[in-house]
């Protein structure tokens, strides 16, 4: 089975270390905006993370289904960009649940690091887990992400 | 010059005008950031009497030099004014994320001065600075302010705000970024007096620093460093009240009942080891923290069913509970709740509701004067009740609202006596009449009584830190020289945006790595702790021109005249002598005069002017 990034609300405790890694990892800089992941800190209570499932939490492929020159692909469970074909129209960002495509010159989105993901080997908490995709995990995200619409 | 961002931003909010002047490397040399570059402000910006309260103070806000980059624990931002409750140039450190976001933002620190005509706050998105109009906001709590603010300019913006106590121009309000707070000094109070509600921040530009892959390199091993310790799990599971037994009972010097006690008997009843099972949900950390010692604590039933806070901390288990002597772990929570949603400094306001009860205990004040019983047999009723009251400033809250100096003036009758503070700010939980050193640093902190400006706790309870072993906490002998050691460690930790629980794992050596990677600025120990003694430096010197010296730093007569009753420190006390013995050796060790002015040969030393 291939194995995803898994998102734990309830471990998450707001340090947003995994953003920083992120961008550090493919960048150099750190740029939160940038990050393929995102952490959420709304009020004492509530701070979890947002994480690139690569459409397996609820099996639509949204973002590979509407953007509208087919330049996100969907192969060997890994969902990504074809740099030379997307337009930045910006539609993936739009539609993606997790709020995790992210835009600079092209659209792009998390890679998983090639296998080693940067942000699961900083968190200290295990909030952000690289196992089998769970999809209860995926929707208590879901539903924490809607108060901010 | 990498690592920073090489810009100052500065609001007029007299002239409602902004603008950002650059910074270069030799500024950046001298300060570092953070605290550093806080004081340079104040000190340069604050004019000679100038009222805290009034349009020529200056707020200064700055990121630490780690802030934004991923250096654990590394996030702590540094506020900085004169300070209405002491006089003195204070700064308030704090966790949470707004120093980073200023960063991102593309400055390294923000000043603020002038005064507003009316409710506003700040909104600084990159370039673009906005003063908005906050009349909404005025009144609201601090969770609600930043609700509204993230509503309005969407969930990622970071919102550092005050409560009603700062509007109210409280001496002990603070200021309050993701349910953590800039608590010490009344710094809450000068955003108050500018109308300034809130300062609010998105930032979206790259940080970049010299060395990426050293960065990150750093960062995991630190990271498994701080896993490894055996303190990492006891302070993640219990938070910083994990050795409130410990200081309590093995060493006896955990302040009760206004300090009359320094054991405190119910102690069992607020320890994190029982709490922490029964009330915490959740850890919770600031930003960058990858060990996080904050506590999302929730009561679910009872009067207090409700009350979620980021908490409790050993600092508030000693003042809204021990020195109240209150023994009720849901009340201690809901008092910290009050607290925060009010914007006060749980440590002063705490230790002035205790105060009050030992007034109301020798007759001093009367049930009449307060309106309900304010003694240490009401506590859970009482402690959460005036503090609702402090907070807005009501009926006999508003006697007690700023502080303990001032509430004395205020009630006379001879209760200075049992005003516990020095400088006019109240202590933290440590009875320093068995611990000599710490009562040192009571005095020569330049913000008044604290327990972090000199972190001399730690030394003189462990007995071991840094360069020094075999630390006698009852001795005065040579106490002047490491207090003024390690109060110039402090200002380096808060000039690079550590937290201080770190302090045992970066010591100051292990810094000029970090910072290397991050600026690719070359560091030695020496050179780091030089530009730590110059903040120092530009503090007293500060407080010298405000006309606060010697005489306005000795310790309150309890402390020197009763002994602690009880416990293992039984007996102990700091006699006049010995206060004056350690403040001597202090002095000599700064190069300052006897009465506590640093001297003009110092100053050309440290390039101060």
């Amino acid at each position: 089975m291939v194995k995803m990034l898994v998102p734990y609300p309830e471990n998450c405790t707001g340090c947003r270390f995994c953003e920083m890694a992120c961008t550090m990892y493919h960048e150099g800089k750190v740029n939160h905006a940038d990050a393929r992941l995102q952490v959420h800190r709304r009020n004492v209570k509530v701070d979890f993370p947002s994480v690139c499932t690569h459409c397996v939490s609820c099996g639509e492929d949204c973002c590979v289904a509407h953007c509208p020159v087919d330049a996100i692909k969907h192969e060997d469970g890994k969902v990504f960009v074809d740099q030379e074909e997307c337009t930045a129209c910006g539609t993936c960002v739009e539609v993606c649940p997790f709020g995790v495509m992210r835009m600079e010159d092209k659209a792009f989105n998390c890679d998983l690091c090639d296998g080693d993901p940067t942000c699961v080997k900083f968190c200290p908490t295990k909030a952000i887990v690289y196992e089998e995709p769970k999809p209860g995990q995926y929707e208590k995200v879901k539903k924490l992400l809607e108060v901010e619409q | 010059m990498k690592g920073y961002t090489g810009k100052i931003l500065k609001v007029d909010l007299t002239a409602g005008k902004s603008h950002a002047r650059a910074f270069d490397e030799k500024h950046a040399r001298k300060y570092l950031g953070g605290q550093g570059f806080a004081v340079e402000i104040v000190f340069h910006g604050v004019p000679k009497g100038a009222d805290p309260l009034g349009p020529d103070n200056v707020l200064a806000m700055a990121g630490g030099l780690f802030d934004g980059f991923p250096v654990p624990t590394g996030g702590k931002v540094a506020f900085a004014a004169k300070s209405p409750a002491t006089n003195t140039l204070a700064e308030s450190i704090m966790g949470g994320s707004i120093g980073p976001e200023l960063k991102h933002a593309g400055y390294e620190a923000l000043e603020v001065s002038g005064k507003s005509e009316s409710p506003v706050y700040i909104l600084i998105e990159d370039d673009k600075v906005e003063i908005n109009d906050a009349a909404d906001l005025w009144g609201k709590d601090t969770r609600v302010t930043p609700e509204t603010l993230k509503k309005r300019h969407g969930w990622d913006v970071k919102v550092a705000c005050i409560g009603v106590a700062g509007e109210k121009l409280s001496k002990i309000a603070c200021i309050d970024c993701d349910d953590r707070q800039a608590g010490r000094a009344g710094l809450g109070a000068v955003m108050g007096s500018k109308n300034l509600k809130a300062i609010v921040i998105r930032g979206t530009k790259d940080l970049v620093p010299a060395e990426p892959e050293k960065l990150l390199e750093i960062a995991l091993r630190y990271q498994k460093i701080y896993e490894a310790a055996p303190s990492f799990i006891e302070d993640t599971k219990y938070g910083t009240g994990e050795f409130l037994g410990w200081v309590n009972k093995e060493k006896g010097v955990f302040p009760t009942r206004n300090w009359q006690e320094s054991v405190f008997k119910e102690r069992e009843k607020i320890d994190p080891y029982y709490w922490a099972p029964r009330y915490v949900t959740k850890n919770k950390a600031c930003f960058s923290c990858t060990k996080p010692c904050g506590k999302l604590f929730e009561v679910k039933s009872g009067k207090f069913a409700g009350v979620a806070i980021d908490g409790i901390e050993y600092e508030t288990l000693y003042s809204l509970g021990g020195q109240c002597g209150n023994a009720d772990v849901e009340s201690v929570a809901r008092a910290n709740e009050l607290c925060d949603l009010l914007g006060m400094d749980t440590i002063s306001a705490g230790v002035t509701v205790g105060f009050a009860m030992e007034l109301m205990q020798r007759g001093i004040i009367t049930e009449k004067d307060v309106g309900f019983k304010l003694t240490f047999d009401n506590a859970s009723d009482a402690v959460p009740r005036m503090i609702e009251m402090m907070g807005n400033r009501t009926g006999f809250g508003d006697v007690l609202a700023d502080g303990v100096k001032v509430a004395a003036a205020r009630i006379g009758k001879g209760s200075e006596r049992y005003a516990i503070h020095t400088k006019g700010l109240e202590p933290p939980a440590y009875d320093v009449r068995g611990m000599k050193g710490h009562g040192l640093a009571y005095m020569t902190s330049t913000r008044g009584a604290c327990h972090l400006r000199a972190g001399f706790y730690a030394p003189e309870l462990v007995g071991k830190f840094w360069k020094w072993e075999g630390i006698d906490r009852f001795s005065p002998a040579n106490k002047g020289f490491m207090v003024s050691q390690t109060e110039n460690f402090m200002c380096v930790y808060d000039s690079v945006g550590l937290c201080k629980f770190s302090r045992g794992f970066f010591l100051i050596a292990k810094l000029p790595e970090v910072i290397e990677a991050i600026t690719g600025m070359n560091y030695t120990e020496d050179e780091l702790l030089k530009i730590g003694e110059r903040i120092h430096n530009m503090k007293g010197a500060f407080n010298v021109r405000e006309g606060v010296t010697r005489k306005d730093w000795l310790l309150p007569a309890r402390i020197l005249e009763e002994p602690i009753v009880d416990g293992p420190s039984k007996g102990s006390k700091i006699s006049v002598d010995e206060m004056n013995m350690m403040l001597d050796d202090y002095m000599k060790a700064r190069g300052w005069t006897p009465d506590g002015t640093p001297t003009p040969e110092k100053l050309r030393e440290l390039d101060i002017a």
